[in-house]
């Protein structure tokens, strides 16, 4: 029962104890594990030292039964004159015994009248001739009576002896002073005792936690793990490589900002100059119409660069949302593949059909768990770029289906293709083959590996049929 | 054609204005949700173009109301320009009753050819009439005609043919898939194969080249129909 109390009263302890923070639970934590069999042990000890009451109660009446044939046997005659006392001869023992002012005995007759001994204790004869034991009490103390018919020189008497030393009280109080006291003292002791352990202890904890919140949010350098003490290294180590990590994608970052504002300001220079020319050849004009005439061919330019601006903003959105970090936090859905091939398929018609290329499906009914718009933008990308740099002419070819048990889809093409020392480069952000014509930013197929990655995947680049051109593949996990 | 632009944007506005009227479309243009509203309940339009971020009430919530029969009718094909391509917005502009949506910045090939597609899909609701290029199909009275200028030849075609003709006007521009294409004639023949398919591609094929249309094989997906490019 005991133990039960403990246990919710440490219960509710740590419940508490998350609010108030750390050491609080630990501090609680330790003091229940320790505290909880020192009161064990002290409850077992004093359990022990009960049943220990119990022999010594029982000794006790041992030791009172054993007197009761001596003190028959001293009984050695009747008195000198009718109506007195028998007259005793008390063995040493039994004299022993009734020195001690807690002691008494009593001898009585058959109608429970005392003969010799203490009237008090005097009583009617019990029922047989087995000793009776019992417990009274009588003038303010317990007392332990034997009481069992003798057979005397004189006949039959009642022999009673009374022992009020009242051992098992003794031995409570000794044990409350003894056992228990000295317990409580200890568990007491031992619970400041952890207290200020654990506040020793966790201080290094406290100290590092103060360290870190003290920090602003940009700060990001390492901490001193030499500083620390060393149960503590191991987590500022890990909290280091956190740090470095973190360090590492915002600088990736930066970077990557940096690279396509720079990007940007290519076209737009572009842009910018033309539109000046022009703006400025209108001012400079003689009170004209207030119009102006632009050559066909520059405008198509202007045009271009306006339309390779927008397509690189598109881009770059498209890779930051692209970010497998961002992706996990989306659940993925069914998406059937065939669909997306036909999809890309009416969507490119028209530009491959401009340059007489043959654009074709090869599709089997594939379905993967994914994110339909990304899957989209990859394949988009995919064929964009094999109807882009295909000659007129060529061919292109969508594929999805199922290849060594797992879902796939590719595009190939029988143009350029790609050379094995360029095909990891070129899945780099901005990067475009040396001596490329024709219009892009280089970021297709980045973002087209950003995708894939966010699927679990990669990309593949292999030489088309026939060793010509390209194949980029993605295989689905199975 | 008579078109509303809802656009905020006049750098926007006044190009995409410039090119549809180029184009041979009757623009009017307003500036808000609000002024689109008014205009609605007086005026008919053939289609609407509708910016979704406009000031004050935006350009869904215009969707919304337009939807609703007070204003407007109910066939009118809709048109949301959205600078935002998240799938969210765009899936609730379609939601909300809009019939195709436009990533700004976009080019104004696309805008034509969408807007196109829009308008003969309104056509054909309302009309029976399917049409690509000079070939004109008159569902109601069963008669395929090809119109140059002012001739107009009739054309001669078997009940599948006609069948294959119809299913590849409905999607024209688009390619039609084979497959789908065999669904729709296993009404006449529960026993058709794609190589019958074929046959009577070829002989459609054959129909159509005089008059400038041709009829493409798109590999390993279906058919489609082009207009021939002029011979040299």
């Amino acid at each position: 029962m005991a133990l039960r109390f403990i246990g919710t009263h440490a219960r509710r302890a740590t419940r508490g104890a998350d609010a108030l923070g750390m050491t609080s639970g630990l501090r609680r934590r330790l003091l229940v594990m320790l505290i909880t069999p020192l009161i064990l042990l002290a409850l077992v000890n004093a359990w022990f030292d009960y049943r220990s009451a119990d022999n010594v109660a029982a000794q006790q009446d041992q030791r009172l039964l054993a007197l009761v044939p001596l003190l028959a046997d001293s009984v050695i005659g009747e008195g000198a004159n009718p109506g007195d006392a028998p007259i005793l001869l008390l063995a040493p023992a039994v004299e022993e015994f009734i020195k001690g002012s807690d002691h008494a005995y009593a001898i009585a007759d058959a109608d429970g009248k005392a003969l010799r001994g203490d009237p008090w204790l005097a009583a009617l004869p019990p029922t047989t001739t087995e000793p009776e034991f019992h417990s009274e009490e009588n003038l303010g103390v317990t007392w332990r009576i034997v009481r069992q018919r003798q057979q005397t020189v004189l006949g039959e008497v009642t022999v009673s002896l009374a022992d009020g030393s009242d051992p098992r009280q003794q031995w409570a109080r000794s044990i409350l002073i003894k056992v228990l006291l000295p317990n409580l003292v200890l568990v007491a002791a031992a619970a400041f005792a952890v207290r200020w352990a654990v506040e020793r202890a966790l201080k290094p904890l406290l100290d590092l936690r103060e360290a870190v919140e003290r920090r602003s949010p940009r700060d990001l350098t390492a901490i001193d793990a030499g500083a620390s003490p060393e149960e503590v290294r191991p987590l500022v180590n890990s909290l280091n490589r956190l740090f470095g990590l973190v360090n590492a994608q915002a600088e990736s970052q930066r970077r990557f900002i940096a690279d396509a504002a720079h990007q940007l300001r290519t076209p737009l220079a572009g842009l910018q100059a033309q539109v000046e020319a022009w703006a400025q050849a209108a001012n400079a004009a003689s009170p004209g119409d207030g119009t102006v005439r632009l050559p066909t061919e520059q405008v198509n330019k202007l045009r271009g660069a306006t339309r390779r601006t927008s397509q690189l903003a598109n881009q770059l959105l498209a890779l930051s949302r692209a970010d497998a970090r961002t992706m996990q936090a989306q659940p993925m859905q069914r998406v059937d593949l065939k669909d997306l091939c036909e999809a890309m398929l009416e969507l490119h018609l028209d530009a491959a059909t401009a340059k007489r290329i043959d654009l074709g499906l090869d599709a089997q009914p594939a379905q993967v768990m994914g994110h339909e718009w990304l899957l989209r933008e990859l394949l988009g990308n995919l064929v964009d770029n094999a109807v882009k740099y295909t000659p007129q002419g060529g061919t292109v070819t969508i594929r999805c289906g199922h290849r060594e048990g797992r879902a796939f889809v590719e595009v190939e093409d029988d143009g350029p293709g790609v050379a094995p020392a360029e095909r990891a480069r070129v899945l780099a952000r901005f990067y475009r083959v040396k001596g490329t014509q024709g219009e892009g930013n280089g970021l297709g197929l980045a973002i087209a590996e950003e995708i894939a990655q966010a699927h679990h995947g990669h990309l593949e680049m292999q030489p088309g049929a026939d060793g010509r051109g390209l194949k980029v593949s993605l295989a689905f996990a199975g | 054609m008579r078109l509303l632009l809802v656009e905020d944007d006049v750098m926007v506005a006044s190009g995409i204005k410039l090119g549809l009227s180029d184009a041979g479309y009757a623009v009017d243009w307003v500036g808000s949700g609000e002024r689109a509203e008014e205009v609605l309940r007086t005026e008919t339009f053939d289609a609407a173009i509708i910016d979704i971020g406009l000031p004050h009430m935006d350009g869904l919530e215009l969707t919304r109301r337009l939807r609703r029969a007070e204003i407007a009718s109910h066939a009118m094909p809709v048109l949301i320009l959205t600078a935002r391509d998240a799938l969210h917005d765009r899936v609730q502009g379609l939601d909300l009753g809009a019939d195709d949506y436009m990533i700004k910045p976009f080019e104004l090939p696309e805008l034509l050819a969408r807007l196109r597609a829009l308008l003969r899909r309104s056509q054909a609701a309302t009309t029976a009439v399917l049409s690509f290029g000079p070939i004109e199909l008159d569902t109601a009275n069963r008669r395929a005609t090809a119109h140059h200028g002012p001739q107009s030849t009739a054309i001669e075609l078997g009940p599948r043919e006609w069948t294959v003709m119809e299913y590849l006007l409905i999607n024209a521009p688009k390619p039609a898939s084979k497959d789908k294409l065999l669904q729709a004639l296993t009404g006449w023949d529960k026993e058709i194969t794609p190589n019958a398919v074929e046959v009577y591609i070829s002989r459609l094929r054959g129909k159509l080249e005089p008059h400038g249309v041709a009829l493409r094989s798109i590999r390993g997906f279906g058919y489609r129909l082009e207009l021939s490019e002029p011979h040299a």
